[in-house]
């Protein structure tokens, strides 16, 4: 655990090393390079998964695993 | 089938045309002066799915003694979002999802309707949530979010609260979020024999930090981690495990259960008007469940309203360390839920979606996509699912 936590912290020191312009993020704003999906299409996939597979949940999405309802 | 879903297609083609001939909404003209602090409505979408699972496991009564039983299930699940803004800083989301279960619930039992796939239960179920989320720009870098939601069904109801709060540094290159959500599920509690006994409860809440972070002008990486703890029934109450001795009986599942993850998301825009997308996520909880997930999209633009999708997913996890297809009598605890055994799975996704510019009125989206899950110890599943939208 103290070994995750030396990562993190090391990882969120890295973040600040990189600084892109705003007038240089042109690629970014596209709607294909959203990190996550349009909501309505998260919900139905994390529905087939967190539905399905014991490994689920601890992230924020709903618990799974125990029925094939939610 | 078939014949669903073409129907499905057909009702999502069809709100699209609805909604070309409506005219563009002039709020100050119906709202007056002093409009921009009145809500605008800003994008609305619907999302039609069906799922279609065949399979089998020992938790399902709909097969012989001790055996697996059925596991077929289908689902048609319409949403609805509705975001609207409220001046400069206050933005709204309304999002209402309903799920119309076949042989998923114990909702028939009280009917004398022949058993069918989970236990006794089942043969016909109804579910909607209604979910408001409101988001509050306080700076130019800091946003925080409020979120509340209540999910009804005949024998099952829940209620969830969660607030975030994001910060912006360097320029807008990295974003921390902290995130904390509680909800509260109180359900029926059921016999074998499918009779109601009482009513159990359980209660979730998990903590979450995500940082992303822009590396390049064609490159954004996010990593997150979060704890979830639980406490209460952590069964659906009419799960089965076979016993030795030819008999079965109630899963027995822990009081508590704490489980962690880590995420890591990359997206990085090809030169060829593409992106490919990556996803890994670590999972261990106290019930000896460990989990990988990886996952790798590619999106492609042909032109320039239309793209395509390409998604692979594999998941693979280690089994809850009382999982059992055949209990001792002794065992304190014991589930022979399929979900919680050890199984690999993969899914392969395809998709296709459309983005039509309509000048003033806005942008309309169009997609459909279809999905093939697979999973090892016997299970798979159909999705199609499609969707439109109106982004004014």
């Amino acid at each position: 655990m103290k070994k995750l936590a030396r990562a993190l912290f090391i990882a969120v020191s890295l973040t600040g090393c990189v600084v892109v312009p705003q007038n240089r993020r042109g690629r970014l704003a596209d709607p294909l390079m959203t990190l996550h999906d349009d909501p309505l299409d998260e919900y139905r996939r994390q529905k087939v998964y967190t539905t399905r597979e014991g490994a689920a949940g601890g992230d924020g999405a709903s618990a799974g695993g125990g029925c094939s309802c939610q | 089938m078939t014949r669903f879903f073409l129907a499905l297609l057909f009702v999502c083609a069809w709100t699209s045309v609805a909604r070309a001939d409506d005219k563009e909404i002039d709020y100050a003209k119906i709202l007056g002066p002093g409009a921009s602090d009145a809500l605008q409505i800003t994008s609305v979408a619907m999302r039609l799915t069906a799922y279609s699972q065949e399979g089998f496991g020992y938790q399902s009564k709909a097969g012989p003694v001790q055996g697996p039983g059925s596991e077929r299930l289908t689902v048609f699940e319409p949403q609805l979002e509705v975001r609207a803004k409220q001046g400069d800083r206050i933005t709204h989301r309304v999002w209402i999802p309903v799920d119309i279960v076949t042989t998923a619930s114990a909702n028939a039992i009280d009917r004398g309707a022949t058993p069918d796939v989970i236990s006794n239960a089942s043969q016909h179920n109804e579910a909607g949530s209604i979910d408001w989320t409101m988001q509050y720009k306080a700076t130019d870098t800091t946003t925080l979010t409020v979120r509340s939601a209540a999910h009804l069904e005949e024998e099952f109801r829940s209620w969830l609260v969660g607030a975030s709060v994001s910060q912006a540094f360097f320029e807008q290159n990295t974003v921390v979020t902290l995130g904390l959500q509680s909800s509260l599920d109180w359900f029926d509690n059921f016999e074998l024999d499918g009779s109601r006994n009482g009513i159990k409860r359980r209660s979730t809440v998990t903590g979450s930090l995500a940082v992303s972070q822009v590396l390049s002008p064609t490159t954004i990486v996010e990593a997150s981690y979060g704890v979830t703890t639980q406490a209460g029934e952590l069964g659906n109450t009419w799960n089965i495990v076979p016993i030795a001795g030819e008999t079965v009986d109630h899963e027995i599942m822990p009081a508590t259960r704490l489980r962690h993850s880590i995420v890591a998301r990359i997206a990085q825009a090809l030169p060829w008007n593409g992106v490919l997308k990556g996803y890994y996520r670590f999972y261990a909880d106290d019930w000896s469940i460990v989990g990988h997930t990886f996952e790798a999209q590619l999106l492609q633009h042909i032109g320039k309203s239309l793209y395509a999708g390409f998604g692979w997913r594999h998941h693979t996890q280690t089994g809850a360390r009382f999982f059992t297809t055949l209990a001792d009598p002794s065992m304190t605890l014991r589930t022979a839920d399929s979900d919680l055994a050890p199984l690999d799975s993969d899914s392969f996704t395809g998709r296709l979606g459309i983005d039509v510019p309509r000048g003033r009125e806005g942008t309309l989206h169009f997609d459909v996509a279809y999905e093939r899950y697979v999973r090892t110890n016997d299970l798979s599943a159909n999705v199609f699912t499609c969707s439109t939208a109106i982004l004014f």
